[in-house]
């Protein structure tokens, strides 16, 4: 491999890393702080430009005097924690064990493949942590179960959602609106009803992609914060009108 | 009391942190975070009779300091440790009211009393939400930047 195709392939590659990383919740310093911790592992100068869609890596040959440049589509999925230490981890790797750039790809689809919690895992602890909400804001024992079974509906139309690659909004608008709408059952029983429905749609607040836009905003990175803060919004919007549906029609039993 | 509150917290930060789909060995320090802060932001609301945004922001720094050592240990970056710890903090209850009181006066436009009273509920409860989302973040971001070493080499394997 020529020079000029190493610089392509280390471009090419740093690209795919750093999109992975943007797509899947790591806030913007860490993707920047990351990728050119691997480009140094290779003795390669590297500036990254991001924005909330796409992000350009441009890798600097300083004696041919020329810079090469890729532009890389950024593709949105779920929040992936793992895949945030993994990656962070491997650069530390390459560059303390000076991994050739076959082995740094080796170990990113290995990272990648790793397997992700259970569905199924996650729509219970994720209903378990609605109750343990709805406890924490003084819920009764009637309203807590209420709580689980309204989130695990919800939670198990939006997996599903997700899974036909419906529109995200129209995702949280359904959720909500699904979780809300069990959860106002408690107001025909003796119970803390407006906690319940308080708590019913929380598991649909953003909050990785919140407390990333605010971290991104303090280090530096006001335009993407600022983008993923109205996204946020967004989403909360989308939230508000799945919950409005349920109080419209249930508005009688609220007072 | 405090126990309990430590208890349901840790449960609702391990259910939030799953959505996210952290590795596995974080759960426990997860758990641990979470149960530290909120008990942490109910004592300092309920004995010391802080402001649940002042409450927060301790809770928050108490967080972010405690996520240095845990996130060496578990080599996880600190916010994947923090950032569901922090969730089980979100004020639902306020956004709930905020909500509410949005949709109440939409449909109260023409009463000019009942909508300004609506609207008064809404940027009340709305005002408290946000301030404490954002100072929670930043008190749980506060810490890298006193130790910006420590929290950057969180993932760093022994040097072969």
């Amino acid at each position: 491999m020529d020079k000029k195709e190493r610089f392509t392939a280390v471009a090419k590659f740093l690209g795919k890393y750093a999109s992975h990383q943007m797509g899947c919740g790591v806030h913007t310093s860490r993707v920047v702080r990351n990728t050119k911790r691997l480009s140094e592992s290779f003795d390669i100068d590297v500036a990254v430009s991001l924005f909330q869609r796409t992000l350009t890596i441009s890798v600097y040959d300083h004696e041919a005097n020329r810079v090469h440049s890729e532009l890389v589509e950024i593709q949105h999925q779920p929040i992936l924690f793992i895949h945030n230490a993994s990656l962070s981890a491997l650069s530390w790797e390459a560059l303390d064990n000076h991994l050739t750039l076959d082995e740094v790809k080796k170990k990113y689809d290995e990272a990648l493949a790793a397997p992700l919690l259970h569905p199924l895992f996650i729509l219970i602890l994720a209903s378990l942590a609605n109750l343990s909400f709805c406890k924490l804001f003084g819920g009764d024992i009637v309203a807590m179960i209420i709580v689980f079974v309204a989130t695990a509906s919800g939670f198990y139309l939006k997996q599903c959602m997700t899974r036909w690659h419906c529109n995200n909004h129209l995702t949280f608008i359904a959720s909500a609106f699904t979780a809300s709408f069990i959860a106002a059952s408690s107001f025909f029983l003796d119970t803390t009803s407006e906690i319940a429905m308080a708590t019913s749609v929380l598991f649909l607040i953003p909050g990785v992609p919140l407390v990333n836009g605010v971290i991104d905003i303090i280090e530096g990175y006001t335009l993407i914060g600022v983008t993923r803060l109205i996204n946020c919004a967004l989403m909360i919007l989308c939230i508000a009108v799945g919950l409005g549906g349920t109080l419209m029609i249930f508005q009688n039993s609220l007072f | 009391m405090l126990l309990i509150d430590g208890f349901f917290a840790a449960i609702a930060g391990c259910g939030f942190g799953a959505i996210s789909n952290p590795p596995r060995r974080a759960f426990l320090y997860i758990a641990i975070l979470a149960a530290i802060g909120h008990a942490l932001r109910t004592l300092l609301m309920g004995t010391f009779a802080f402001d649940i945004a002042t409450a927060s922001l301790c809770a928050g720094i108490l967080i972010g300091f405690t996520s240095l050592p845990l996130g060496r240990i578990s080599y996880c970056p600190a916010t994947v440790l923090y950032i569901p710890a922090l969730l089980p903090m979100i004020p639902g209850k306020f956004a709930y009211n905020s909500i509410f009181s949005m949709i109440l006066f939409v449909q109260n436009i023409n009463d000019e009393i009942v909508s300004a009273y609506y609207m008064e509920k809404f940027f009340a409860n709305f005002m408290v939400t946000c301030s404490v989302i954002f100072l929670l973040a930043v008190g749980a971001t506060f810490p890298v930047f006193v130790f910006p070493n420590k929290a950057y080499r969180m993932t760093r394997h022994q040097k072969k």
